[in-house]
C-alpha cells in the first residue's frame, strides 16, 4: 500500500516531538496517569500554580506558575489570578513549548489556572509553529454558573489559537459509572476517558502503519463542528479480538452505546494492532462500524501496526455529532494557513523502520466487579437446566449449582 | 361510587400463569369470582425468555379466567418479578417558606425528589412507598397534610427494575388488546393480602417462594423497610434433585411434590423410595435421606441468604409477627422447620391470602397469593383514586376557567 506522508519533512531526519502540557490540577492528574500507565512517545510537562499538586506529580518536567503571585497555593478558582501567574512565568511557558512539533494541552476548564493559562500557552505554542490540540473538560453543571462561564470564556480563548479542541463535558462523563458508585471511582473514570483520548490521539499521530491517518484528516474531524465530541476506545486480544475491541469502543458512554455514531457526519476509525492483524479483521470491524453509522457519513480509516507481536488490538473511534456552529470558526480558520507553510515533521521515513514504541495499551475498561459465569470453575453438568439462563450470583457464588454440590455434602 | 368494581390480577410465573378475577367493594371487601391457570412455558426465573410461548400461556390463563368468572377481561394488574428488581431507601427534603402549612404540593414534591435518586439509566422506578415523614425533624409523622413546618422530610422505599424486561411482560398481555392498568412487584402484591395491618406494625417478613424466584418484603413499624428478589425457587430444588439423584427433570419434579421434605431427622439410612418404570426411565430405588438432604441444603442456603439481608435492615427481635412463608414452594413438607432452624427464635408460619371470600380452594392456595394480591393492590389504589381524581378534575376545571 502506498502511503503519502503529507506532513513528512524530508530535511530533518528526526522523530517528531510530541509533548503534553498539562495545566492546572485536572491537567496534572491526567499527566500522572499517562506517565504511570502508558509508554507513549510523549513528553509530559506539568504546569500548575499549586505547588503541592506539582510536588505530588510524577511528570518528567514541572513548572510552577507564578510563584510570587500565588505563593504556590494555586489560583483559587480565579482566572484573574491565573492570568497574573501566567504573566509572571511567561518565560518558563515559552520554554515549555519550544522544540515540540505537536503539543497537546490538557486542562480542566472552569477553575483558575486551567482556564487562564491554557489560552496563553496555546497562543505561545502556535506562535512557535507547533500543531496544537487541546483536550479539555467542561465543569459539572452543579459547580455553578460562574464556573461554566469561566470555562466558556477560556474555551473561546483556546479556540482562537488551537488547531483542534477535543472537549468533554464532565456531566456526560459522569454517566459512565452507575449512579450508586463511589464518587472517587466516578472521578477516576472521567480522568480515565481523558487519558484514553490523549493516548489514542498520540498513537494516531505517531504510530506508523500501512494506512496512516493524515493529520489534516484528523484535524478535519476534530474541527468539523461545535456539537458533541464522540470518542470511544477499546482493546482486546485473543481469537475474537476484533469483535471485542469494537464492542468496548462502542460501549463508551460518549457514544451512548453506539447510538450517537448514527448522527456523526464524519467518523475516524483507527486500528492499531500487532503484525498478525488480518485484513479480514479490519474488514469485519469496518463493516460493523458502517452498520452503526448513517450511510451518508464519511469514514476515515487508519491502521497502524506495532512490531510487538503481543500488542493488543486497539480500536479508536473519533467523530463529531451535531452541526452547532463552532465558537469562533473564522478566527481559527484564518490563522491556520500561515502555519501550514512550515509543517512539523511527522513520520520521517527512517523512523518507520525502527519505531521502538509499540502502541501503548489503553486503559482497560473498568467493568463492575461482577462475577461472570466464565469465572467460576464449573463442571458442565452442574448447572443442569439453568445452563442457558442468566446465573443467579449472590456474594460470588453461583447459586444455580446445587447447594449440596457446592457444600460437598455426602452421605 | 359505592358500586363494586372488578379487578383482575395476573401473574406470569415460572411454573404457571394465573389470573384472578375479583370483585371489590369500596369498603375493602374482596370476593374471588374465578381463577384461570395455565402451566407456564417460556419463563425462567420469573422472566420471559420465550416470548411466543409465554404469550400463548397468558392467553390460555386469561381465557380460562374469563370462562370461570363469566367476565370479559379488559384490563389486568400485572405482577412483576425477576432478579433485576432492586430496592433501596432514600430520604428527601423540601424547605417551606416561613409560617406555612404543608399541602399536597409539598408532599408531592418531596416524593418527586426522592425519586430523583440515582438508579441505573436502563431502570425505571416501579414503586415509591412512603415509610415516614419528618416535619422539622419531628419523627414518626404519618400524614403531614395541614401541619405547620419549615422543613418536610420523607423516607421512601424505592423499588426499581430494568425497563425492557418489564416491557416484555407488559407486551405479553397487550398482544391480545388487553390493557395493563398498572404493574406491581410480586412481594408488594403478596403483602397486600397475606399480611394484615397488625402484622405490619409488629414487624414481619413475607417470603414468597415461587417456581423460579423468591420475593421477599420486610415490614417494620408498619412501613416497608426492605424488599427484594432472589432468583432461586422451586425449580432449583428440582434441578438439584435431577443432578443429585440422576433422574430426569420431570421425575424429579414429581418426586419433590410427592415425597420431598426438608426434614432429615428420624430417617433411617436404609429407607428407600421406589420409582416405577416409565418410558425412557427404568425404575430405581432412591435414598430418602439423600432426597431430603438435597432439599434441606438448598432451603437452608436460601433462608441463610435472606437472613443476612434481613438482619442488615432490622434486628430479629423487632420482627414481632415473625416470618410468613407463601408461594408454591411453601407447600413443600418441612419448609417451616428449615426456616425455623435458620431463624432461631423467630416464629415461622405458612400463610396464604386473608380477608377475601370466594372459593376456599382459591384463596387458601399459597400459590395464588401474589395474584390475589395484585387484584387487592388494584382495589387499594382505586380506593384512593376516585377521590383524588375528582379533586384534580375540579382543580383543572377551575384553573381552566380562570
Amino acid at each position: 500500500m502506498i502511503t503519502y506522508p503529507r506532513w513528512l519533512d524530508r530535511g530533518t531526519h528526526k522523530e517528531p516531538v510530541l509533548r503534553l502540557l498539562s495545566i492546572g490540577n485536572a491537567g496534572v492528574n491526567i499527566a500522572d496517569r499517562i506517565a504511570v500507565r502508558a509508554s507513549l512517545p510523549l513528553e509530559t510537562v506539568a504546569l500548575n500554580s499549586d505547588q503541592q499538586s506539582l510536588n505530588a506529580s510524577v511528570a518528567s518536567r514541572k513548572i510552577a506558575l507564578g510563584p510570587m503571585t500565588t505563593h504556590g497555593l494555586g489560583a483559587g478558582g480565579d482566572p484573574e489570578m491565573g492570568l497574573e501567574a501566567a504573566r509572571e512565568s511567561m518565560s518558563e511557558l515559552r520554554q515549555s513549548v519550544e522544540g515540540a512539533d505537536v503539543i497537546f494541552l490538557c486542562a480542566g476548564l472552569g477553575g483558575g489556572t486551567g482556564s487562564a493559562v491554557t489560552p496563553q500557552v496555546a497562543e505561545l505554542a502556535r506562535a512557535n509553529g507547533s500543531l496544537v490540540i487541546a483536550v479539555v473538560t467542561m465543569p459539572f453543571q452543579f459547580e455553578g454558573r460562574r464556573r461554566s462561564q469561566q470555562a466558556q470564556e477560556a474555551m473561546q480563548g483556546i479556540s482562537r489559537h488551537a488547531d483542534a479542541i477535543v472537549h468533554f463535558e464532565n456531566d456526560r462523563m459522569a454517566e459512565i459509572t452507575a449512579p450508586r458508585t463511589e464518587a472517587e471511582e466516578t472521578f477516576a473514570a472521567c480522568d480515565n476517558i481523558l487519558f484514553q483520548s490523549v493516548a489514542s490521539l498520540t498513537r494516531l499521530i505517531s504510530c506508523p502503519g500501512p494506512m496512516a491517518v493524515a493529520v489534516p484528516d484528523l484535524l478535519g474531524i476534530l474541527r468539523s463542528g461545535g456539537g458533541g465530541f464522540l470518542f470511544g476506545s477499546g482493546e482486546a486480544d485473543g481469537g475474537n479480538r476484533a469483535h471485542e475491541a469494537l464492542e468496548q469502543a462502542l460501549r463508551s458512554p460518549l457514544l451512548d452505546r453506539g447510538r450517537l455514531l448514527h448522527e456523526a457526519s464524519k467518523v475516524l476509525v483507527h486500528l492499531s494492532g500487532p503484525r498478525s492483524l488480518t485484513f479480514a479483521e479490519v474488514g469485519a470491524i469496518m463493516q460493523e462500524i458502517s452498520k452503526n453509522t448513517s450511510h451518508t457519513s464519511l469514514l476515515h480509516l487508519g491502521v497502524s501496526v506495532a512490531r510487538d507481536e503481543s500488542a493488543p488490538l486497539i480500536v479508536t473511534l473519533i467523530g463529531h455529532c451535531g452541526a452547532a456552529a463552532r465558537i469562533e470558526p473564522t478566527a481559527s480558520a484564518l490563522k491556520i494557513e500561515p502555519v501550514r507553510a512550515t509543517p512539523p515533521a511527522l513520520f520521517p521515513e527512517e523512523t518507520i523502520q525502527s519505531t521502538p514504541n509499540p502502541p501503548a495499551p489503553a486503559e482497560p475498561k473498568t467493568t463492575p466487579p461482577k462475577v461472570k459465569q466464565e469465572d467460576l470453575p464449573l463442571e458442565p453438568i452442574a448447572r443442569g437446566r439453568f445452563e442457558k439462563v442468566e446465573p443467579t450470583i449472590v456474594e460470588g457464588e453461583d447459586l444455580d449449582v446445587p447447594t449440596f454440590l457446592r457444600r460437598k455434602l455426602k452421605k | 361510587m359505592a358500586r363494586e368494581k372488578i379487578h383482575v390480577g395476573l401473574e406470569i410465573g415460572t411454573t404457571k400463569v394465573c389470573a384472578v378475577v375479583a370483585e371489590c367493594n369500596r369498603d375493602g371487601e374482596m370476593r374471588i369470582l374465578g381463577v384461570g391457570e395455565s402451566p407456564s412455558r417460556g419463563v425462567r426465573k420469573g422472566e420471559i425468555v420465550d416470548f411466543k410461548n409465554a404469550t400463548q400461556c397468558v392467553h390460555d390463563a386469561l381465557a380460562d379466567a374469563e370462562d370461570r368468572s363469566d367476565y370479559e377481561i379488559k384490563g389486568v394488574w400485572l405482577a412483576i418479578s425477576g432478579s433485576h428488581i432492586k430496592s433501596f431507601n432514600n430520604r428527601s427534603a423540601v424547605t417551606l417558606p416561613e409560617e406555612s402549612t404543608i399541602t399536597a404540593k409539598e408532599i408531592e414534591s418531596v416524593e418527586f425528589k426522592a425519586k430523583e435518586a440515582g438508579i441505573p439509566k436502563e431502570d425505571v422506578i416501579i414503586h415509591s412507598v412512603i415509610q415516614r415523614y419528618y416535619v422539622d425533624g419531628q419523627e414518626g409523622v404519618i400524614d403531614p397534610h395541614g401541619m405547620m413546618g419549615t422543613k418536610l422530610e420523607a423516607d421512601f422505599h424505592i423499588i426499581h427494575g430494568v425497563t425492557n424486561r418489564i416491557q416484555n411482560a407488559i407486551r405479553c398481555v397487550r398482544e391480545f388488546d388487553i390493557d395493563v392498568e398498572d404493574i406491581v412487584v410480586n412481594s408488594v402484591a403478596s403483602a397486600q393480602v397475606v399480611l394484615d395491618e397488625q402484622q405490619k406494625q409488629a414487624g414481619a417478613v413475607l417470603i414468597d417462594i415461587g417456581g423460579g424466584v423468591t420475593d421477599y418484603i420486610v415490614y417494620k413499624e408498619g412501613a416497608v423497610c426492605h424488599s427484594g428478589v432472589i432468583a432461586i425457587g422451586g425449580d432449583h430444588i428440582t434441578n438439584d434433585l435431577c443432578i443429585g439423584l440422576r433422574i430426569p427433570i420431570a421425575r424429579a419434579e414429581k418426586l419433590k411434590i410427592e415425597e420431598g421434605s426438608a426434614i432429615t431427622e428420624n430417617i433411617s439410612a436404609s429407607e428407600k423410595i421406589t420409582l416405577k418404570n416409565d418410558t425412557g426411565f427404568s425404575g430405581r430405588d432412591i435414598d430418602r435421606l439423600m432426597l431430603n438432604m438435597i432439599i434441606q441444603a438448598r432451603l437452608e442456603e436460601l433462608f441463610g441468604i435472606l437472613r443476612k439481608r434481613i438482619q442488615e435492615v432490622v434486628p430479629e427481635h423487632l420482627l414481632g409477627a415473625g416470618i410468613l412463608l407463601t408461594g408454591g414452594c411453601s407447600l413443600l413438607r418441612g419448609i417451616r422447620e428449615a426456616a425455623e432452624s435458620v431463624f432461631p427464635g423467630t416464629p415461622v408460619y405458612l400463610a396464604h391470602a386473608q380477608a377475601v371470600s370466594g372459593p376456599m380452594s382459591a384463596f387458601e392456595n399459597p400459590q395464588l397469593s401474589t395474584c390475589i394480591g395484585a387484584a387487592k393492590y388494584a382495589q387499594a389504589v382505586h380506593a384512593e383514586m376516585p377521590y383524588e381524581s375528582l379533586l384534580n378534575r375540579l382543580k383543572g376545571f377551575f384553573s381552566g376557567r380562570m
